[in-house]
């Protein structure tokens, strides 16, 4: 490939692939991010593939890898373009029928379509299944057409011609006018506006400077940054050279959890691809512009994603955070000024600089423009990655693009913000989801992890989880947060243990305070917030624990006990063959017990038996039925 | 007899020092009662037989430690004597009495597994003090046997003992015809054996030792590439740690070392960032990882439950790894799979909430795998 020596060289070549495209009318995208991979999606390929030869229709049809979808629940996803009819959960053994039917003939499938869950309609075309419908997809879509493997792909969308505009018509200060013109906030969670952190790290001084990309994507719950990566990584490698022409930057660094291999794998691959194409190294595009990215691998460690701890690891030292008293835009990686984005703001800086700062500026609310992905996950119908403008209201999300609540469960809570955000109950469901309006809730935006849980969620396992997950993460440096999350864990592991007593709850109020006072970084700061929020909105929760010592979601282990019911179990021996400690046994024939001494509460008798029976019993805080206990003992 | 009869017996034995026996097999009747005599004034219990078949039958009945024998009788001779009793039981200590010595007979019944050589007429001291080295000679057979069966024996140490001793055998049948004292011949040969056993020994602890440094050898070119591959940067420190932890499955301590050197970095350094994260093992894993997520949304939706029940499919906690090293269970704390929660990794591959059964499945055809290889 010769490097591409001007920005009519780019505009060239972007004709020609998407002539060379043109020749074959249809294309089939498999989307092979992890879920669908998770789901067969490599098999399914192959078998297209070879379908496709087969029939001989290699001249019509392009067959094509791309990045997630979204809808990662219903994987594999395929979608054939041009006319966007979406197969779900398609099968190697499919595949015949779906070429002849669809490719060939003019047919829809009906049984791979989408079934709407409330209506029981099938619905063929992307544009009309809810999921996606209500959502406005603009990093997301891109996902879905390009191959992250290939380079041309997303050239042929039209990517890097952001970056030629720049780098041939806009000066730097002119860059960082129209970031700022567009309030793009940082969309790792702080919130804090790029154009003026891009504006900052450029008037500092000392050289060089250094811009980076945070994908140590910590938050549990959250993969929006894996999926973006994954998906299409020259997006994210376009805002980033863009960044580093407005900030006065040569050098970049990629950041990325060592936990989602496919997406080093596909960056690796994608910066060769760019270095080929004359897009990183010397004289980008025939300017005088040099850059070159280099990628890092975190090892593992939640509070490295926070910006200092970050360089530090960045550095070869251990991630741990320093007190920022001098911002890291200023003194950052090697003392040097460094401009650190997430993921998510690097992607979007390409669509502001092709389309402008009032257009981005026209979706979302005042305070928070453009959109934002979340990760809509936890007990939802509809489970995936959603991409919305800022503003709709949760209920929106919920149950419009979600679906609502599996098996007719009802709605508890959804939790956005990660460990360091808080859970918002039912009463809050119309707030409009923008960086201010959660903080005020008590919760926050975070880098978009939006957990939804019914009513067999526990809200004090919930906060336990949380505490837990911090107290484990936390780096120790300082005492606020290595002890008060350790002692914030003891009290709440008595409680869901039904070791709770009185006053329990004003300690870890207590606490909480002295935490978000005392702690050195953003870790120990908002640690308390789970904690704080469930406090809040689910006190009742909690109080049920201490003083019933009874869980009223059935989650806590040593707070319930399973049963069978006699009159209702049919025999079928589902709950024996799934116990896997042996704790089922069949007393006579086709009856069933369950031993609670050697029981270890996993619960998969429970998630096995058939829903018609309803067999097995959950029950915490209430007294056996004598019937379940007296034929127990006829077995000793 | 049954093999496992002969054990129980040769347990009773050692758990109960009793007198040490000796049986004597000889046609002369005053040569028999002679030796008989000497024993049992010493202490030994001593059992009589005038013919080799006897004799072997008696061998057979009260197990002796040692089986004073002459060369030639009628019928079944000296030599059938010592290989029968051998074959019976090899602890037993042959020791040949003959009037008529040659060389070619001392190394034949030597061979054979004959422990000493006494011409007639002989010393009640001569004798006495062959016996006594002949019964030790048996408690230590006994007990080095007991050894092996209760250790699995690495290294078979059979061959190479043997070598030495036939070796060292016709060194000294040379050197006996050369008018040395049968004295230090008979020293030297128990010198020998015992050298010799000690040398089995070591030479299966070395080619231990030689393959643990041939496997750390290769540990460390495997690093030297990967420290190249990274520049030698100090900045590449956690970069070259998480390839060393992939290749290697943990980071031994020569790792460590190796690295800190090649970088110039403190060792205590590289140990703190070993220490600090997750991605990094300080101590042998299992050949395969399962890692069951524990993010949110795979909390929500039983991770728990999954994790309790894949530990109990495993009979391991989470952090450990089974006997074999076969699998080691960990959890991590999101592998960003949230839409298919809760997920379990094992190796490369996810499993999207796996039933009980499909879990035993996976891990089986793993061990098969294993096992195949």
């Amino acid at each position: 490939m010769k490097k591409l020596a001007s920005t009519s060289d780019l505009e060239k070549t972007r004709r020609a692939i998407v002539s060379e495209r043109e020749k074959k009318p249809v294309v089939i995208t498999v989307c092979s991010g992890t879920g669908c991979i998770t789901c067969g999606s490599s098999d399914l390929f192959d078998s297209l593939h070879q379908e496709i030869l087969k029939q001989g229709l290699y001249d019509r049809i392009e067959l094509r890898k791309t990045g997630c979808h979204g809808f990662c629940e219903l994987g594999p996803v395929t979608v054939i373009l041009p006319k966007e009819i979406c197969y779900f959960q398609m099968k190697p053994a499919d595949v015949p029928e779906v070429i002849t039917k669809t490719i060939i003939g003019d047919e829809v499938v009906e049984r791979l379509t989408y079934k709407d869950s409330q209506s029981g309609n099938r619905i063929a075309n992307l544009r009309d299944i809810p999921f996606y419908k209500y959502q406005k997809r603009i990093l997301l879509a891109n996902n879905a057409v390009v191959n992250p493997g290939d380079i041309r792909d997303y050239i042929a969308i039209g990517g890097y011609s952001a970056l030629a505009k720049v780098l041939t018509q806009m000066k730097p200060d002119e860059v960082i006018h129209v970031m700022k013109e567009a309030n793009l906030r940082g969309r790792g969670g702080g919130g804090f506006p790029a154009g003026i952190k891009w504006e900052t790290t450029r008037r500092a001084s000392g050289k060089p400077k250094y811009v980076i990309v945070n994908a140590d994507e910590g938050d549990p719950g959250a993969y929006m940054d894996r999926s973006l990566l994954e998906g299409n990584p020259h997006g994210v490698i376009e805002g980033l050279i863009i960044g580093g022409y407005a900030i006065g930057a040569h050098e970049g660094f990629i950041y990325v959890r060592q936990e989602y291999p496919l997406a080093v794998k596909n960056t690796q691959r994608a910066l060769e691809q760019a270095s080929q194409y004359g897009l990183l190294g010397e004289r980008i595009l025939g300017t005088g512009f040099h850059f070159d990215v280099r990628i890092h691998r975190g090892a593992g460690a939640f509070v490295s994603g926070e910006s200092s701890a970050l360089m530090t690891a960045l550095e070869g030292h251990v991630g741990e955070p320093r007190p920022k008293y001098i911002h890291t835009s200023e003194k950052g990686l090697w003392d040097k000024p460094s401009c650190l984005n997430n993921v998510e703001t690097w992607a979007t800086v390409p669509f502001i600089i092709n389309q402008g700062a009032s257009w981005f500026r026209s979706m979302g609310t005042k305070g928070s423009s453009g959109t934002k992905v979340f990760s809509l996950v936890g007990k939802i119908n509809n489970t995936g990655l959603v991409e919305v403008p800022m503003g709709i209201s949760l209920r929106d999300i919920i149950f419009k693009i979600g679906g609502g609540i599996p098996k007719g469960r009802k709605f508890k809570a959804v939790q956005t913000g990660g460990p360091s955000g808080g859970v918002l109950p039912e009463s809050l469901l119309d707030l409009p989801v923008d960086f201010d309006e959660l903080t005020k809730a008590g919760s926050m935006m975070g880098s978009g992890g939006m957990i939804v849980m019914d009513e067999d969620t526990c809200m004090v396992d919930t906060a336990r989880y949380y505490v837990d997950f911090l107290a484990h993460e936390s780096c120790g440096k300082c005492v606020p947060c290595r002890e008060g999350l350790r002692q914030m864990l003891f009290i709440l592991n008595d409680i869901t243990s039904g070791h709770g007593k009185e006053g329990d709850l004003e300690l870890l109020e207590e606490l909480s305070e002295t935490l978000r006072e005392a702690s050195l970084c953003a870790l120990g700061q908002s640690a308390p917030n789970p904690v704080m929020s469930t406090l809040r909105h689910f006190r009742d929760e909690y109080n049920a624990h201490i003083r019933e010592k009874r869980c009223p979601a059935g989650v806590c282990k040593e707070l319930i006990r399973f049963d069978i019911d006699q009159e209702k179990c049919s025999g079928c021996g589902l709950c024996k063959k799934n116990c896997p400690v042996g704790a089922v046994y069949e007393k006579e024939k086709k009856r069933f017990f369950i031993d609670n001494e050697k029981c270890i509460k996993c619960g998969a008798c429970y998630s096995v038996c058939p829903e018609k029976f309803s067999a097995v019993i959950r029950s915490s805080g209430t007294p056996q039925p004598t019937a379940f206990t007296a034929q127990k003992g006829g077995r000793k | 007899m049954h093999a496992d009869d002969k054990k129980a017996q040769r347990v009773v034995k050692i758990q109960n020092p009793r007198k040490a026996s000796v049986l004597v097999i000889d046609d002369e009747e005053a040569m028999c009662e002679g030796c008989r005599q000497t024993l049992e004034e010493s202490g030994f219990s001593t059992a009589v037989a005038l013919n080799g078949a006897e004799g072997i039958r008696l061998a057979e009945k009260v197990r002796p430690d040692v089986v004073l024998v002459d060369l030639k009788m009628p019928g079944v001779g000296g030599m059938e004597v010592i290989r029968r009793v051998h074959e019976l039981d090899p602890h037993i200590v042959p020791i040949v009495i003959t009037g008529y010595g040659t060389v070619d007979s001392a190394v034949e019944s030597m061979k054979l597994g004959a422990f000493d050589f006494l011409t007639k007429p002989f010393e009640p001291e001569k004798l006495l003090e062959s016996v006594r080295r002949g019964v030790k000679l048996s408690h230590l057979r006994l007990e080095s046997e007991t050894r092996e069966e209760k250790q699995v024996p690495a290294e078979k140490a059979g061959p190479s003992k043997q070598d030495v001793l036939l070796k060292g055998l016709s060194v000294l049948s040379e050197s006996y015809s050369a008018g040395f004292d049968r004295m230090d011949f008979i020293d030297e040969l128990s010198r020998l054996e015992v050298e010799a056993k000690y040398h089995a020994d070591i030479l299966g602890r070395v080619k231990k030792r030689e393959k643990a440094i041939l496997d750390v050898v290769n540990e460390l070119r495997l690093v030297d590439e990967i420290i190249s591959k990274h520049d030698y940067k100090k900045s590449s420190l956690i970069q070259i740690l998480l390839d060393t932890q992939v290749s290697l499955h943990w980071l031994p301590r020569h790792a460590l070392k190796w690295i800190s050197e090649r970088l110039n970095v403190p060792l205590a350094d590289i140990y703190s960032i070993a220490s600090f994260y997750e991605a990094f093992s300080l101590k042998p894993e299992g050949a395969h990882s399962v890692h069951v997520c524990m993010g949110t949304a795979c909390h929500v939706r039983g991770a728990p439950d999954l994790l309790r029940k894949t530990s109990a499919l495993l009979g391991i906690e989470e952090g450990q790894s089974d006997d074999k090293q076969m699998f080691t269970l960990k959890t991590v704390h999101c592998l960003g799979c949230c839409a298919l929660s809760p997920v379990v990794q094992i190796d490369d591959f996810y499993l999207s909430n796996p039933s009980l059964a499909k879990l035993k499945k996976v891990f089986k055809s793993l061990e098969a795998e294993e096992v195949h290889k």
